[in-house]
Order: structure tokens, then C-alpha cells, then sequence
């Protein structure tokens, strides 16, 4: 899920910015620090959209730069455990598929796909049900439940399941 | 936070720090990034090069997913959930999957039912009619 959370952050500035475009640097610097990163507590940072205040600056002894503490409100995205949310198949094969939603990777086993859908391999390795009804495949979209989420320093990756009611694929038309 | 293991949606078990924050449907994501997207892309010639690649990945993400592309749209569905006493977490995975029928619906947000608030089906089943008749006029 996407939240719009404030963060906040101690900046480091190089004297040579000090001047009447300080605070446009400090802001310009913020983004290319923090957009991108990943932490397990406040998930992705997606995009910075506003400054909430610049706290008062503190001269480091001896160097000469200054820390600036910064509160910022940010678009994070942080998957959950329990959560249910739609993807896009990025890799299928006799293990299970690979779903991207957004910046996070998620796994679903072939243990946790419904058991009437088999592997097929070939061209394009896919899932399908015996009558041929349903297709997980590269590009496809599914909905599917998280259960479990591993963090690292700079990934958050998940598990999911797609063997529940009202959970598999949404963009087959003959699906549902 | 009481710990990673006590995490858990259906309940919403969130953490109080992010039950408490604003939840972000993906229409309104897409909203949000698309304008900051436009923005750079007047700054630079080169925007997709000035963005993450986290950047690059939701923003394709949530508008393939977006369910309401026009911004009156989306200010409405939050505006019509919003009626409901959810919480900001509840709002944004009804808003999200717009689901058909009210079992579906107790499905993706289990916690409906089991906070003991006074959500009847009735309540539900014209929560999910409003929504819909969003979606047919947009």
C-alpha cells in the first residue's frame, strides 16, 4: 500500500552551498539521498512531495559542514503481511512465478497456486487449470494476499499466496 | 510497533505509525507522480533518467491499476468511503480493488467485519453500489 508519511532527516551540507539558494540545495540534495532508498521499517520512498521545516543548522567541529535536521513528507510504499493487492507476472516457472507491484518482488510458490492449475513449460512457461480456462503467464495480472515479507537492507521482498477465494488472475477475461 | 511478527493487514495490524498516516489509493499515487513527472520532464530533457528506478516502477504500476483515471473521480471515491467510519488502510483496499459483491468485498478487508463496528452488509452492499456508479459516469 502507498502512505504519504512525514520523515525526517539530518542533513549534511557542504559549506560551498551556504548562500541565498541554501535551502533550494538542501532540498535538491534531499531528493537524490533519500528517493529510491528502501528500509524495513518505512518501506520504499517512492517520491518527495513537500518540506514540512528545515530545523536550525549545527557547525560540525572541525570540518566546517552543517547538519540540517529535515522534515520532509514523502510517498512510501510498504507492503504488509495479510494485504491483498493486484500485480504483474514478471517470470513463470516449475517453482512458482515472480510478481512485481510496484518496486517490491513478490514469490508465489507453486505450493500456494490452486492445485488444479499445472505447469506447462515450453516458449512461454505458464500455469493453467485442466480445462485450459485460466492462464498465468508472463504479463499477466493477478490478485494476489501477502504472507510474508523478508527485509534487507535495500530490498523488501515478499511472499504470496494466490490460493484463497477471490484471489488469481484479473485480466483474463474468461477468469472469475 | 510490537514487532514484525504481529504484522498483519487483515486484522490491521499495521503499526501505529502507519494506521495513523495517510493511505494512498493508487489513482491518487498515480495523480501525485504524474504531475512531479511532469515537472521534471520541463527541468530536463531527459526525465527518465533524473528518476528512480523505484520511481519508474510505481508509476507504472499504479497506472496500469488505477481503477479512476479523471482527479473529480478519485476525490469522490474517497469522499463516498470517507461516510463509512474506515480506516485510512480499510479505504484505500476497497478503493483499490473495487470489489463486485459484499462477500468479495469481507474477502479483501477481513477487519470490516471483526472490529465490531455496525457495518451490516446492507451498509456494504451500498458502499459497493455508490462506488460503482462512480466508475459508469466517469
Amino acid at each position: 500500500m502507498f502512505f504519504h508519511i512525514v520523515l525526517e532527516r539530518n542533513m549534511q551540507l557542504h559549506p560551498r552551498y551556504f548562500g541565498r539558494n541554501l535551502r533550494d540545495n538542501l532540498v535538491s540534495k534531499l531528493m537524490k539521498d533519500v528517493e529510491g532508498t528502501c528500509s524495513g521499517r518505512h518501506g520504499f520512498v517512492v517520491a518527495v512531495t513537500g518540506i514540512e521545516n528545515v530545523g536550525k543548522g549545527l557547525i560540525r567541529d572541525g570540518t566546517g559542514f552543517v547538519t540540517f535536521p529535515v522534515k520532509y513528507q514523502c510517498v512510501v510504499f510498504r507492503p504488509f503481511k495479510g494485504e491483498i493487492l493486484e500485480a504483474v507476472v514478471t517470470m513463470v516457472n516449475k517453482m512458482g512465478f515472480f510478481a512485481e507491484a510496484g518496486p517490491v518482488q513478490i514469490f508465489v510458490s507453486n505450493h500456494l497456486i490452486p492445485d488444479d492449475m499445472e505447469f506447462q513449460s515450453g516458449d512461454i512457461p505458464n500455469y493453467t487449470t485442466s480445462d485450459g480456462s485460466v492462464k498465468i503467464q508472463k504479463d499477466s495480472e493477478v490478485r494476489l494476499k501477502i504472507i510474508g515479507t523478508r527485509v534487507d537492507a535495500t530490498e523488501i521482498f515478499c511472499i504470496g499466496t494466490i490460493k484463497d477465494d477471490f484471489l488469481g488472475v484479473i485480466n483474463d477475461p474468461t477468469a472469475i | 510497533m510490537s514487532g514484525e511478527e504481529e504484522e498483519n493487514a487483515a486484522e490491521l495490524k499495521i503499526g501505529d505509525e502507519f494506521l495513523k498516516a495517510k493511505c494512498l489509493m493508487n489513482c491518487e499515487v498515480s495523480l501525485i507522480l504524474q504531475h512531479k513527472y511532469e515537472q521534471l520532464q520541463q527541468t530536463s530533457d531527459d526525465p527518465m533518467n533524473q528518476v528512480s528506478q523505484v520511481f519508474e516502477k510505481s508509476l507504472q504500476y499504479v497506472k496500469r491499476f488505477s481503477r479512476y483515471k479523471n482527479p473529480d473521480a478519485v476525490r469522490q471515491v474517497r469522499e463516498i468511503l470517507a461516510r463509512y467510519q474506515l480506516a485510512e488502510f480499510e479505504l484505500c483496499v476497497l478503493g483499490n480493488l473495487c470489489p463486485e459483491t459484499v462477500e468479495e468485498a469481507i474477502a479483501m478487508v477481513p477487519s470490516i467485519k471483526t472490529r465490531g463496528r455496525a457495518q451490516d452488509d446492507d451498509a456494504i452492499e451500498k458502499m459497493l453500489t455508490d462506488l460503482s456508479l462512480i466508475k459508469k459516469f466517469e
